[in-house]
């Protein structure tokens, strides 16, 4: 299953495999994983890399006591963490977001953004990023906005396209602030994107410029 | 010793330790693991204190988080997927990655568990076993040749666990270079070639 077109840079695919990324942002990667295989082997190649690297430390010098204190605890570690959840999560949500979603989308508690958008905030990461969830409906314009520093959206469910071309699912996009994209859902269905923004969003719409106090108190 | 000479002996050991893991997985072996211990351990703590050097403490912990991890999870290890030691690499990026979180002084809710898959599904499917190993190959030999601007931001990279944006202020270089260095390097190392 390789359908998506649009992929993270090498640099940044190599910083989830250094594991020195962001966690919000190696959230979008993980789930820009799950729809291209492309990008999966491209990973294990960077993980090599990084075992290379490993390999030609200068080895550190390890206590045998702390030896002793292991190979002593090895029967009664506790078994391996059961991978299975019990709960049941829609096979539709990326495995990197059941964390977040219950059991499916809808459970979520989408707070209204516009007339054509839904948005729900996930989390924050440490560094203030905000990551949230939007909802898009068929055919409607998910805004033109300006935001503070770097966008990364990857398309979850259906469609959008924008001045540059169309995507689909597990396209992987970041936007900078200079960026003035006016995306739009294709109108066969709703569209359902991951995205994490760095700074406070500034809508430029009209609509949105009346609305901007709120939502940038929203995200202060 | 002559390069190939020396490529041999690391295959050979490789080669050693990945039936000590089968061991292990197999038999609850725990002479084999000892061998393992022996071998990665040291690598494990030197990897801890390449991102804080000094904190002896920390990178104790880390080595044993990570071999209790590797004696838990042995008989989980696929030699078709990963080779033991990017394996290994794996298991002790996720245990700093999950450290630094629960000890960071900004506390984020996400949970990094089902972002790292451990590498037995990191990715769609296996590699072949040849071309596998003549990546790895390739990779082993461009890390020694690689100009020492690249190399130095792979480590910073990914033994020193440093973002883009840190390696950019602590290299005093513009961050686009930081991004390029670290792309020419993975050109370099075949890593980027289209298959
Ligand atoms: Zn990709």
């Amino acid at each position: 299953m390789d359908k998506s077109n649009n992929h993270p840079y090498e640099e940044l695919l190599a910083a989830y495999s250094a594991g020195s990324l962001p966690l919000s942002q190696a959230l979008c990667i993980s789930a820009h994983l799950e729809h291209c295989q492309s990008c999966g082997q491209k990973l294990q190649q960077l993980n090599h890399v990084g075992s290379e690297l490993m390999l030609q430390l200068k080895p550190s010098k390890v206590s045998d006591e702390l030896k002793t204190r292991l190979l002593g605890m090895l029967d009664s570690l506790p078994e391996d963490l059961p991978d299975g959840e019990s709960r049941e999560v829609d096979s539709r949500v990326p495995r990197c977001l059941h964390q977040f979603v219950e059991r499916n989308y809808d459970d979520l508690d989408w707070k209204r953004v516009s007339a054509d958008i839904h948005s729900v905030e996930l989390c924050r990461d440490s560094n203030g990023a905000r990551v949230e969830l939007l909802k898009i409906k068929p055919g409607g314009s998910a805004t033109t906005h300006t935001h503070m520093g770097d966008e990364y959206t990857v398309i979850l469910e259906g469609s959008f396209s924008d001045e540059s071309g169309l995507y689909g699912q597990g396209d992987f996009l970041i936007r900078d602030e200079n960026d003035q994209h006016t995306p739009v859902a294709t109108q066969d269905r709703e569209c359902i994107c991951l995205a994490v923004t760095e700074g406070p969003i500034q809508f430029t719409g009209f609509l949105h410029r009346l609305l901007n106090p709120f939502i940038r108190r929203g995200y202060a | 010793m002559p390069l190939m000479a020396n490529t041999t002996a690391k295959s050979d050991k490789l080669a050693h330790l990945s039936a000590c893991i089968v061991r292990v997985a197999e038999n609850r072996d725990k002479a084999a693991f000892a061998e393992l211990f022996d071998h990665y351990a040291p690598l494990i703590r030197a990897y801890s204190l390449a991102r804080e050097p000094g904190a002896d403490l920390v990178a104790d912990d880390l080595v044993q988080e990570v071999l209790a991890r590797v004696w838990l999870k042995a008989a989980k290890y696929n030699a078709r997927l990963a080779n033991l030691n990017t394996w290994i690499f794996t298991l002790a990026r996720n245990c700093r990655i999950d450290y630094l979180r629960r000890n960071s002084r900004y506390a984020t809710e996400i949970d990094p568990t089902d972002i790292f898959n451990e590498i037995e599904d990191e990715g769609p499917g296996p590699f072949q076993m040849v071309q596998q190993s003549r990546v790895q190959q390739n990779i082993r030999v461009g890390l020694e040749q690689l100009p020492k601007e690249q190399s130095e931001i792979l480590t910073k990279v990914y033994l020193e666990g440093k973002s883009h944006q840190q390696t950019s202020e602590e290299l005093k270089l513009p961050l686009g270079t930081v991004k390029s260095r670290v792309r020419l390097a993975l050109k370099k190392l075949e890593v980027l070639v289209p298959r």
